[in-house]
């Protein structure tokens, strides 16, 4: 765990201890701070914007209603983002895993500011995620997106390690497969790095 | 799992293994270092580095789904503030009415066929009843007696014999050779004519068993 890791958990673990005691202002900016990777992780599993703000509410609840039995196992983002990951597919079984209706989504997609090139990167990344399987889709959220380890989504996804390392390598051989030609316009190889 | 491509050590699979921790800053910094080297010497790990790359800059990107933060957490709030519905009785499942159902008809079943086998189980018992040769035969003549020959008796011994007790044959042979013989003439005293035929039958060569049959 990296210091800013350590920090972010310590927060966290405040926000909660306050919520066990029952102070909603807690709840709210805990549910603010993770409302944005909450709807990130969730949509790889939907599209459906009702269904992922229904998951993130019922994962909400579930946090608020226990709080005080936090025991700090492993970190409180880990608990929240496996408690979420339960009402995602809870969500998912009781509306059915319905395609998204692109009709029923708003005209303007994506947020008015928006640029040209964050319009590209994601539909880049839409067609290469729908290759994978849900299950892969997670994985790839949870170590790009997110930024956990594989010990921490085993845990999340109560999965054994390996399969998580196979999910991830799958994943992983399926995009450099799908996304060959635009891989050249990737930045420099250190610009990241630096 | 090895990369899915040529390497000619393991210095790219090294280079796969470490990309996604190096993009987030996780990877200790001998590896991170090790594969930067790589990387300039690869033109495979280099192409894939530059596709995570790129990966990892679409996943950082916020969510395209047009959901507002505000509005959902002021509905989570009403959630909190709304009484706790009543624990209403859940609905059984729809398999578990058939579950249920298909249960109990295959008990009537069960109960019908072990119904009907016992009822058998009587029937047969009441037909293989115990008969012995004395028994009465259904219509059996009065006086009228079970004998059972010798296999090896002569036909004309057998005939005369029968001629000379005046009685003649009204039922047999049955699986054990034996025969039902009543007398041809009626009699005052059928008892003690029957007790005579029976110790002349008796006492005749040929003949291994003689019994009167029992009044009904």
């Amino acid at each position: 765990m990296t210091d800013t890791d350590a920090e972010s958990d310590a927060a966290d673990r405040l926000l909660l201890q306050r919520m066990a005691g029952g102070d909603r202002e807690a709840l709210a900016a805990l549910y603010r701070s993770y409302h944005g990777r909450l709807c990130r992780f969730l949509a790889r599993l939907t599209r459906r914007p009702d269904i992922v703000e229904e998951a993130i509410n019922d994962c909400f609840l579930i946090v608020w209603q226990k709080a005080d039995g936090f025991r700090g196992d492993s970190r409180a983002s880990t608990w929240i983002m496996g408690v979420a990951y339960r009402c995602g597919l809870k969500v998912l079984r009781q509306h059915g895993a319905d395609p998204v209706d692109q009709d029923e989504l708003p005209s303007e997609r994506f947020p008015v500011d928006d640029p040209d090139q964050d319009r590209e990167l994601r539909d880049w990344l839409s067609k290469g995620m729908e290759r994978l399987s849900p299950d892969q889709r997670v994985v790839v959220e949870l170590v790009y997106g997110v930024g956990y380890k594989l010990e921490d989504i085993a845990d999340l996804l109560d999965c054994p390690i390996g399969t998580i390392k196979a999910r991830l390598f799958h994943a992983r051989v399926k995009l450099r497969n799908v996304l060959p030609a635009l891989a050249g316009a990737a930045c420099p190889l250190t610009e990241s790095l630096s | 799992m090895k990369p899915p491509y040529e390497e000619p050590g393991q210095e790219c699979a090294r280079a796969w293994e470490t990309m996604p921790w190096a993009l987030q800053g996780r990877a200790e910094p001998e590896r991170r270092e090790r594969m930067l080297a790589h990387l300039s010497q690869c033109s495979a790990c280099s192409e894939e580095f530059a596709l995570q790359t790129r990966l990892h800059a679409a996943m950082s990107l916020p969510s395209d789904l047009p959901i507002d933060a505000e509005a959902g957490l002021q509905r989570l709030l009403a959630q909190l503030d709304a009484p706790a519905p009543a624990a209403a009785p859940r609905p059984r499942s729809g398999w578990v009415l058939k579950a249920l159902a298909a249960s109990v008809l295959i008990q009537a079943i069960g109960l019908g066929v072990l119904s009907s086998r016992l009822y058998s189980a009587d029937q047969r018992a009441q037909q293989a009843s115990y008969r012995t040769l004395s028994d009465a035969a259904a219509g059996a003549a009065a006086g009228a007696v079970r004998i059972v020959p010798d296999p090896r008796m002569p036909l004309a011994d057998w005939n005369a014999l029968l001629r000379s007790l005046q009685l003649r044959v009204v039922e047999g042979p049955n699986g054990v050779g034996a025969y039902l013989v009543a007398p041809t003439t009626d009699a005052d005293d059928a008892s003690a004519r029957t007790e005579r035929i029976v110790q002349r039958l008796r006492s005749a060569p040929g003949i291994r068993m003689a019994e009167p049959i029992a009044a009904p």
